[in-house]
């Protein structure tokens, strides 16, 4: 359903890795690695960088997710996601997108399915 | 402080009851710039009055952020395991002003696929200031067999 849709890179610097343990609280990791958290968060923000509009999701109901490899600081990451399947429902439609995180050198780190509340069409 | 524990010294059923914390504007808009999604349900304060909800809601993944934090600081050597798969239920949003705390418990402990290494599996529950579980799943994650 759909072709896979890849956003831009975005290299996770130092600033993100302070901004994030400030923000939920840090946790004690090896100074250079990134919050295993973190690179789903930003994900959500690159899905909204490709030229195609954005879901209209009214609300995201679960995921389901893998880490495959540790991310470092200066790693590039980028995401790439396809409608897996969707289902019509009374108060709007359930997409499951599955979606990558992939590094600089192409590798998977992180993988899974989320699944999301879509508005039927988009608002007035 | 605290030991890191190593595999053999985690037992079934432990569970960890997080101080709470509330959740504020001010996080939502850091979630919002650091994450860049600047989706309307958590950014339009006036769009919000109209919708189901009737003002932003956090976003899905700041709370499971902040719950990781709130983990950290009653069982810091379980919530720095690295994660292995995590599979996660959002039940009820996050309001501005709400506050949460987690209960995590350990439910499940089995060989990992690299030697050495085990899997230990955590159910949480996000609960908010009434009770009402607002997140819930289950997390799991690489941990030492034995440290030595």
């Amino acid at each position: 359903m759909g072709a896979p849709l890849e956003t831009p890179g975005l290299t996770l610097t130092q600033a993100h890795v302070s901004l994030f343990d400030g923000l939920v609280g840090a946790t004690a990791r090896d100074a250079d690695r990134v919050p295993d958290l973190l690179p789903l968060c930003v994900s959500s923000g690159l899905g909204w960088r490709v030229p195609q509009p954005p879901l209209a999701v009214l609300a995201f109901m679960g995921f389901e997710w893998r880490f495959h490899l540790p991310l470092r600081v200066g790693d590039t990451i980028r995401s790439r996601s396809r409608t897996a399947a969707k289902r019509s429902m009374k108060e709007g439609g359930v997409i499951f997108e599955e979606r990558d995180i992939l590094n600089q050198r192409g590798e998977v780190v992180q993988s899974g399915r989320l699944t999301l509340l879509v508005a039927k069409r988009a608002a007035a | 402080m605290n030991e890191p524990r190593a595999f053999d010294d985690i037992k079934i059923g432990e569970e960890f009851v997080s101080p709470g914390r509330t959740v504020t504007e001010t996080d939502i808009v850091v979630f919002a710039g650091l994450s860049g999604d600047y989706n309307i349900l958590h950014t339009d304060a006036e769009h919000m009055k109209t919708s189901q909800f009737g003002e932003r809601i956090a976003h899905g993944l700041l709370g499971l952020a902040i719950q990781q934090g709130l983990a950290g600081r009653v069982a810091a050597e379980l919530a720095e395991l690295p994660f292995a798969a995590l599979a996660w239920k959002f039940r009820a949003p996050i309001k501005i002003g709400d506050t949460i705390h987690v209960v995590s418990r350990v439910t499940e402990k089995r060989d990992g696929e690299r030697p050495g290494w085990g899997i230990v599996t955590l159910e949480r529950r996000v609960l908010n200031q009434r009770g009402e579980v607002v997140q819930e799943g289950e997390t799991e994650h690489l941990i030492e067999r034995r440290r030595g």
